[in-house]
């Protein structure tokens, strides 16, 4: 989106489409599919069922509390009789799916249409235990004074962006939230992009919804009312296509999209834009790796070409590795170029372990000019060449596959080898036996217990 | 029944073991007493120092062997899966006391995972001390140092048996707190002895000039030579020495010596796909991999200028592959360097 940034916008500072769009009730919103442990549910039925059954047991709940509480006078009492909480199931759910494809807006519009306030966390916000409790108990808890005033407007909290809750700098967050769920007044709702398993403590016993995306044709509907709306006639049917095609059902995508074409300047070709806007990495590292062996002829041009672009240099010249046979094919030049890319490991590596950062630009220049210029004597490769994925990433540790690691385990019940030693002396002396006969074959995976896949290491 | 041959004829108890009566001997001694310092045990490859040791151990703990035992292996690296556990523990939260960094305790992941759990664990059952086995231990490198204060720590909760092949890869403290084993290769006659009571057992014909011959083909490692009399009796129960040499011959690891025909030949691609494949299958590591390279280098008939700028290549690569990160580019690198050498030969 660089270029589009940069462009000075005469247009008034407006509100972001997102915003402007966003439904405002569950009748005028298109409601994506939702399934519940494989069975396919409806999402506005099914929340709104959730937020009602909340408030009725809930209410009970508090009158027997009360009654506990009143029963509860002395302090030895009060540990005697434990006030009753609602099981998690019942007071909060999960809401999970890709972005972008309507999870916030559904909360949004479900308070709407049943006159309740949200209380919003996302990841904006800085989760740690102390700024979550003081945000969400406070307002969650007490239950006080003020409830005769809140009690004709109900609340619901959105804990948004779930699985955005990492590392040191929410630390705490997800016991806040454990405990949040188990001591709510309110209904909670929360809303995750993926499964992460160090959020299972949170998952545990409340129930989630698959949100799916919206199909493509309700995409195309809903940003073609947005067109009319904003009177813009330029985009064609079919650049529309593209562009929703490009988002994989990310209909905020498509609509962020639609804003930025709609101030981009009207010279640039609309497609071209388009494309600017969604360049997928895999996609760009192809043509960058493409560029650099087949346009590239001075330092600077490769300098430029790895500056430009937003990948990763830690992939980059693993990208190089793995490529560079394919298009130096003369062992002069594939013995120069590698001259220069193992120097670069070597400084990269040292970088890495003794932060001597200085070394860096030796790093990329190497890596990119010093292996594109090696080029002296094969013919220079024209047209399209498949790049491929380097397929063989060496982390320096070994790992067996779960095959080898089965079968280790299997002999090592019988047999005490390390697995080192199995794979490089024993395994191959089994090979040689299993070949000289069937027969062996057959005794030693029996004896061994093997199964097929196992089986096939031996032969 | 047991179709493997060497672990049919693995030895059960210490009076099995093949030849080398002083030391067990000794071990047998120390059985007696009750009480042994932490041992070291030094003999080359494949003499059986760990099948001493664990048979030793059996029979110093008794029945509550399988308690107070373990065996750990120094080279096989840490999984994924180990080393996000040891990363998980190393952080102890003093956040409680006001701090909000909390402290950072730094053991090294391998002695974290591997060593602690079980030295630190009482003795169980009616033993004097648990033992602990490890094996290769010089390939612990830096950890020794870490692992040395274990050994004063819990060494009068669990003994260790450290087992390695050069002495010289342990560092002196180390060292000078073991009572030290040399266990050496197993002598002609012993050899001879179980070779010959194998062969009965699986009713196979063989001559003492041909043991003499299979003693010398597996330079004293008996599972070696016992893994060869197996290939032998797949074609026939009479041992010929032509039989012996044929099979011997399927020993040797002819994989390295492909991959330089395919390099010499120029191929690097083809050359690059086979040494990642020896690689994955073999789990050698880049070093291990160099140093059989030089080994099958070696064996060419190349003038002597030849031989060191060779020598040179697979030097630099080793060398850089000690500071680099991707180690498949450093093989490459060798590799696309052996190609065009071998275009100017």
């Amino acid at each position: 989106m660089g270029e589009i940034a940069k462009k000075p916008t005469k247009v008034a500072v407006e509100m972001p489409w997102v915003e402007k769009y966003r439904p405002k009730s569950m009748n005028e919103m298109a409601l994506p599919s939702a399934k519940v442990e494989g069975h396919r549910v409806d999402l506005a039925e099914e929340l709104t069922n959730f937020i009602r059954t909340f408030f009725k047991e809930i209410k009970s709940i508090n009158e027997k509390n009360k009654k506990i509480r009143a029963y509860n006078r002395t302090a030895v009492e009060k540990e005697q009789k434990e006030e009753i909480k609602l099981p998690p199931e019942k007071t909060a759910v999960l809401l999970e799916g890709p972005p972008g494809i309507g999870k916030t807006s559904i909360v949004y519009a479900l308070a709407h249409d049943l006159n309740m306030d949200v209380i919003e966390t996302n990841a904006s916000d800085t989760r740690t235990r102390d700024t979550l409790e003081k945000k969400l108990k406070e307002t969650v808890k007490s239950r006080g004074i003020m409830d005769f005033i809140t009690e004709s407007k109900q609340k619901l909290i959105l804990i948004d962006e779930v699985d955005g809750i990492y590392g040191t700098k929410d630390r705490g967050a997800v016991p806040t939230i454990v405990d949040l769920i188990g001591s709510t007044q309110f209904p909670i709702i929360m809303c995750s992009n993926e499964y992460k398993q160090s959020l299972q403590n949170l998952y545990k016993n409340i129930r989630r919804f698959e949100v799916h995306p919206l199909p493509d044709e309700e995409v195309f509907k809903i940003a073609q009312n947005i067109l009319k709306r904003e009177h813009i006639s330029s985009l064609t049917p079919e650049d529309l296509q593209l562009i929703i095609k490009k988002n994989m059902g990310d209909l905020r995508g498509v609509i962020n999209d639609l804003q930025a074409i709609s101030q981009g300047s009207v010279s640039m070709d609309i497609k071209e834009l388009i494309l600017n806007l969604h360049r997928d990495s895999t996609e760009e590292i192809f043509a960058l790796i493409r560029d650099l062996f087949q346009k590239v002829n001075t330092l600077e041009e490769a300098r430029n070409l790895t500056d430009k672009s937003d990948v990763d240099y830690n992939f980059l010249y693993k990208w190089v590795n793995e490529n560079l046979p394919t298009f130096l094919n003369v062992n002069e030049d594939l013995a120069n170029a590698y001259e220069n890319l193992s120097l670069a490991d070597e400084i990269f590596g040292r970088i890495r372990k003794n932060q001597y950062w200085a070394l860096l630009p030796y790093f990329y220049d190497l890596f990119a000019g010093g292996v594109a210029l090696s080029r002296k004597r094969s013919p220079p490769t024209k047209g399209f060449r498949r790049v491929v994925f380097p397929r063989y990433i060496t982390s320096g540790s070994y790992s067996l596959t779960s095959a080898e690691r089965s079968m280790i385990d299997k002999l090592n019940a019988k047999y005490e080898i390390s697995s080192i030693e199995a794979v490089q002396e024993f395994l191959p002396f089994l090979r040689i036996l299993c070949n000289s006969s069937r027969k062996q074959l057959k005794t030693i995976s029996d004896w061994l217990e093997l199964d097929a896949k196992e089986k096939k290491l031996l032969k | 029944m047991i179709p493997i041959w060497r672990i049919k004829y693995l030895p059960k108890s210490l009076d099995e073991i093949c030849g080398r009566q002083e030391v067990i001997k000794n071990l047998k001694n120390i059985i007696k007493k009750r009480n042994f310092p932490h041992l070291l045990m030094v003999g080359s490859e494949g003499v059986g120092k760990a099948t001493i040791a664990s048979l030793f151990s059996k029979e110093f703990l008794g029945r509550y062997f399988t308690a107070n035992y373990k065996l750990i292996y120094a080279d096989v690296p840490l999984t994924e899966e180990e080393r996000n556990l040891a990363k998980l523990g190393s952080y102890v939260s003093t956040s409680k006391i006001g701090s909000i960094a909390g402290k950072r305790i730094t053991t090294p992941a391998f002695l974290k995972v591997k060593v602690k759990p079980f030295v630190q664990l009482k003795v169980l059952g009616d033993v004097p001390f648990k033992i602990l086995i490890v094996k290769n231990f010089e390939a612990l490198g830096s950890n020794q140092q870490g692992f040395r204060r274990l050994m004063e720590i819990y060494g009068t909760n669990c003994r260790m048996i450290l087992i390695t092949t050069k002495i010289s890869g342990i560092i002196d403290p180390i060292v000078s707190r073991c009572q030290i084993f040399l266990i050496s290769q197993v002598d002609f006659q012993s050899f001879k002895e179980l070779i010959i009571s194998i062969s009965q057992q699986e009713s196979l014909q063989i001559d003492v000039p041909v043991i003499e011959v299979l003693y010398k083909l597996s330079e004293g490692k008996i599972s070696r030579a016992i893994d060869l009399l197996q290939l032998c009796s797949v074609s026939g129960n009479s041992i010929s020495l032509e039989k012996l040499y044929e099979n011997a011959q399927k020993f040797q690891i002819d994989i390295i010596r492909s991959l330089l025909l395919l390099t010499l030949n120029g191929n690097f691609p083809k050359a690059r796909e086979l040494a990642r494949k020896i690689i994955s299958n073999y789990k050698y590591n880049a070093h291990e991999l160099f140093k059989l390279l030089l080994e099958e280098l070696n064996k060419l008939p190349l003038s002597k200028y030849a031989r060191v700028k060779l020598l040179n290549f697979v030097a630099d690569a080793d060398f850089r592959a000690l500071d680099g990160i991707d180690n498949d580019i450093q093989i490459s690198a060798l590799l696309s360097k052996l190609c065009l050498f071998s275009e100017n030969l």
